[in-house]
């Protein structure tokens, strides 16, 4: 399919929003010469306008479309529904936003800004001419499913797969019905009323004929992606077992564990929830006096005291039921609201269980038989008596669902829960739709809940498998692949990758990292983090960004400034500062990238190679990547470019960071401002051959050197922040090995600057 | 091909065209709220209201969602539309009385007070759920949506509490035509964990 290159460009004239304010037939007579196609339309996003791309695109044999008129958040999915069919895909489509970026920001005479619109433009063509198109692929996805990690949200997800007829795999410690209810008050306790209709469930689902289950099992490996798995699992016997699977289901519950001594816990007299209810299991009922404590105030996790609460009820109320002498009490802080129903409420006042509050302010202390708390109504400090304090039980994941959870690669964030995705991007951007995570493992939920996500989990399969049969899943076409010949397997693109689409192939030989393209977000900061180039993010590549910035540098003016900005955070901030009708210095030149992440040390010295004054990213807010720490990433490589600039004699502060916040636009226009003015006064860097040459070292040894690369890659994140703790080291020590390296590497670059050859691995 | 008449000036449309798309081809202006090209119309804010003359009948029609027909005479400017235009506008200074691009636009047409009652002075948004649209089509989510019927309706998420399945890509944001989105914003995507601090200027 591999044709010539034919490049549509489509001016807007958007009503009275450009065509006033922007010169466009000056404009088209200065891009019609560069494009293969260029034409003025009125509003190319109604359907007259769309209609006409499409008639211009078939007659030109048009595969690169570039629409310049708005913002591309919001308008690019109309344009690539419409020109699917015509088989122009995402990525061959380009959006230069003339209405937010030149038109509204200032004050400029027409022609000027078709003067500025030029230069977007160009640098957009220049892109699209080194785009590699890859053609639209079909994921396939067979059975079987392998529902693993123990957790009771496999029962109804398994139901719900062999209903459809699929294939399915469980495994589970125990078979036996009974044994699985008996041990369920350990993560679920106070849900007795639903053992018997949850009983019938696993009695049906383990008799399904298109299940298998592994008894005794424990998960041990798992290599590939999705739609081709092999797991392994070990058995009791230490025999290891290799399925292969199309699809995984993590069913994960939460382990509760006592706290610490402060609560007087001592597992006989003081226990908590789940050893209550073993104990009643095991003693019948206790007499006296029982005080369910909801301490998760005190934990520090007000969050689960209401899910505490509701089963120390319902605990109470079978205790009341069994031993009417039995005195239950339900002791809470004042600040939680009581969970009950008003038909609870009434069945609790019959059943006379005291709910007692106490003051939130002086801490309940535990001591031989009373607990001591002020009460709310006469600030006097009161004692409650007891024979046994029953406390909220702790939630976390630890032991075997967190070693599962793990080789799952479900564990992102030093969080006590599980999430699915760490990254916050559009659904079309993850290939794979069903939820793989089900259980209390999650977040803190009753077993209802857990059984829910379990039924959940298992119908989002179910279509996800149909839709492939039907050949409907698509890949998404913005995602990473590796070329294996230049993969080293130093893993660092694993390291950093948080979306879990990076991983091994098979367990043997040489270790090339592949990517799960149904995992994959496209946010490549893994790309431009890997030392030897082995990473493309394809249709969005490093090439491509580098031909964009190389294109608008050549064309900047001496106090003009090159602006990245993030689609999560700049570029939104730049887009609402002008429906807030705010300007910003016109000298500003924004192009829109997906990720600050994603923009190879290589790009931003090429910006400054090919005569940019300044460059500016723009990323989101600290600690809200929604990719993978992009913006921590862009951190270091900016910091890169900064000590090569010392070393050159250019001032460091032209290239810098920012963050912006999409509803604070007025930040935005600060933080441009501020950048422009800096750039304003310092002056281009002087076009002598001694500064080109050391601009062309630069750019050299961010592109190849691989000892640098791989510096960048392990730096990670910046010196205090947390995430990755292990790997941080002391700042100021980090700081000067890294220059000490640079420097190093960087006279080896000058002396080999006319062999450049030299430096490119094979 | 279907052919008709904006303000008596011929034009040519093709099936499947809306009145509004046809006008703004050929460079008529009508003034639209809730009509965004990414979204599928829906006529919610009856802003671009034009007369249509067929047979000898008159009607008021809302262009966005109003498909072209053979024949059909479409008048843009007349007393009529004007009249019913600055109703409209009168009715949004009295709904959502905090937002300048309403008063801006209600100035525009003349309209500088409103005879309806006031309920909240601070009120921006116009219920017209674009938010609920973009944010469904576009981002191919529900993040966000008109909740509570009646006098009571408003735009947010869920229990009007921060959700998860906000992404944060800020499209309800850029879109929204009253500005409206501002104060929302932040309960549907939850406060940033990191928040910018603002200098008092």
């Amino acid at each position: 399919m591999m044709t010539d290159t034919k490049i549509g460009v489509f001016l807007c004239k958007c009503g009275n929003e450009i065509a006033p304010l922007i010169d466009l037939p000056r404009l088209y007579s200065t891009i019609q010469p560069e494009a293969d196609y260029c034409e003025i339309l009125s509003f190319p996003c109604l359907q007259p306008g769309l209609e006409k791309i499409m008639s211009a695109a078939a007659a030109n044999r048009l595969n690169r479309i570039i629409i310049a008129g708005c913002e591309g958040r919001t308008m690019l999915k109309k344009f690539e529904t419409a020109l699917e069919p015509v088989d122009i895909l995402k990525g061959q489509i380009d959006m230069v936003n003339l209405h937010s970026h030149v038109a509204a920001v200032s004050d400029k005479s027409p022609l000027e800004k078709a003067a500025k619109a030029a230069k977007l433009i160009t640098a957009s063509i220049a892109e699209m001419r080194v785009l590699k198109a890859t053609e639209q692929e079909r994921a396939r996805i067979d059975g079987p499913v392998v529902v693993v990690g123990n957790g009771i949200s496999s029962f109804p997800a398994v139901q719900k797969i062999t209903e459809a007829g699929i294939e399915c795999m469980l495994s589970v410690p125990e078979a036996d019905p009974d044994k699985i209810i008996r041990n369920l008050h350990l993560s679920y306790p106070g849900e007795r009323t639903h053992y018997d209709r949850l009983k019938t469930l696993i009695k049906d689902t383990m008799g399904s004929k298109n299940l298998t289950v592994f008894e005794h099992s424990r998960l041990t490996e798992l290599v590939g992606v999705t739609g081709n798995y092999t797991l392994t699992f070990t058995l009791q016997n230490g025999q290891e077992e290799t399925v292969k699977a199309g699809a995984i289901i993590a069913a994960l519950d939460a382990e509760l564990s006592p706290p610490g001594p402060e609560f007087g816990y001592d597992g006989c007299s003081v226990l908590i929830q789940s050893e209550m209810e073993e104990h009643i299991t095991r003693n019948g009922t206790p007499k006296g006096q029982v005080v369910f404590w909801i301490s998760d105030y005190e934990y520090g996790t007000p969050e689960h005291a209401t899910l505490s609460a509701k089963s120390a009820w319902t605990m109470a109320m079978h205790m009341k039921a069994c031993s009417p002498e039995t005195n239950v009490m339900i002791f809470h802080n004042e600040k939680m609201a009581i969970p009950l129903t008003g038909a609870e409420r009434a069945v609790n006042r019959k059943a006379q269980i005291a709910w007692i509050p106490y003051d939130n302010a002086v801490r309940p202390s535990v001591q031989d038989g009373y607990v001591t708390f002020c009460n709310l109504r006469d600030h006097v400090e009161h004692e409650l008596a007891w024979d046994f304090l029953v406390l909220s039980p702790k939630r976390g994941i630890s032991g075997e669902a967190k070693t599962t959870a793990k080789i799952l690669g479900l564990v992102h964030r030093e969080t006590p829960f599980l999430t699915g995705h760490h990254a916050k991007v559009r659904p079309e951007m993850i290939g794979r739709e069903e939820t793989y995570l089900a259980g209390s493992a999650r977040y803190p939920c009753d077993l209802q809940e857990a059984l829910n996500q379990g039924r959940k989990a298992g119908i989002r399969n179910v279509e996800m498998i149909e839709k492939s049969q039907a050949a409907q899943l698509l890949v998404p076409r913005i995602v990473c692949v590796v070329d294996p010949d230049k993969c080293v397997a130093c893993g660092q693109c694993q390291e950093l990758c948080d979306c879990g689409g990076i991983g091994i192939e098979m367990l043997s030989g040489g270790l090339p990292r592949v990517v799960d393209p149904m995992l994959c977000t496209g946010g490549g900061t893994c790309a431009a983090a890997c030392p030897y180039g082995a990473l493309v993010l394809q249709n969005n590549s490093t090439d491509q960004k580098e031909a964009r910035i190389a294109a608008l540098s050549r064309l900047m003016e001496p106090d003009e400034v090159v602006a990245m900005a993030c689609v999560w955070g700049g570029l939104p901030a730049a887009d609402n500062a002008h429906r807030r009708k705010m300007s910003y210095d016109p000298r500003t030149h924004i192009l829109g990238i997906p990720c600050v992440g994603q923009i190879d040390p290589a790009v931003m010295a090429r910006a400054f190679l090919e005569g940019a004054p300044g460059l500016l990213l723009i990323g989101c807010l600290p600690e809200e990547c929604h990719h993978s720490y992009g913006i921590d990433h862009a951190w270091n490589r900016v910091n890169l470019i900064k000590k090569l600039f010392d070393l050159c004699g250019f001032d460091r502060r032209r290239i810098a960071i920012a963050h912006a916040d999409m509803n604070k636009p007025e930040e935005f226009v600060k933080t441009v401002d501020a950048f422009n003015a800096l750039i304003a006064a310092l002056g281009p860097i002087p076009k002598t051959q001694a500064n080109l040459d050391n601009l062309a070292s630069i750019y050299q040894l961010c592109k190849y050197n691989t000892r640098i690369r791989t510096l960048l890659s392990v730096a990670l994140r910046r010196p205090w922040e947390k995430t990755y703790r292990g790997d941080q080291r002391h700042a100021l020590e980090f700081d000067r090995d890294f220059t000490a390296a640079i420097e190093e590497e960087f006279d080896f670059a000058e002396s080999a600057l006319n062999e450049p050859a030299f430096y490119r691995y094979a | 091909m279907i052919t008709f008449t904006i303000n008596d000036q011929q034009v040519t449309a093709k099936k499947g065209w809306t009145v509004l798309e046809t006008a703004r081809e050929y460079g008529i202006e009508i003034p639209t709220l809730c009509h965004h090209p990414a979204v599928k119309p829906s006529g919610a804010c009856r802003l671009c209201m034009v007369e249509l003359k067929e047979k000898g009948w008159s009607k008021l029609v809302a262009s966005c969602i109003y498909p072209v027909a053979e024949g059909i005479s479409i008048y843009t400017e007349t007393p009529r539309v004007h009249n019913v235009r600055r109703w409209i506008l009168e009715m949004l200074l009295a709904s959502c009385p905090g937002s300048p691009e309403i008063s801006t636009l209600a100035q525009a047409h003349g309209v500088v007070s409103t005879r309806f009652k006031i309920h909240d002075p601070s009120q921006t948004c116009m219920i017209c759920g674009l938010c609920q649209r973009i944010c469904e089509e576009v981002v191919g989510l529900s993040a966000i949506a008109v909740v509570d019927r009646g006098v009571h309706k408003k735009v947010g998420s869920p229990f009007m509490r921060p959700t998860d399945v906000c992404v944060a890509c800020g499209c309800c944001l850029t879109v929204c035509p009253t500005g409206a989105m501002q104060n929302i914003f932040d309960t549907v995507r939850g406060e940033p964990k990191m928040p910018l601090t603002q200098l008092a200027m």
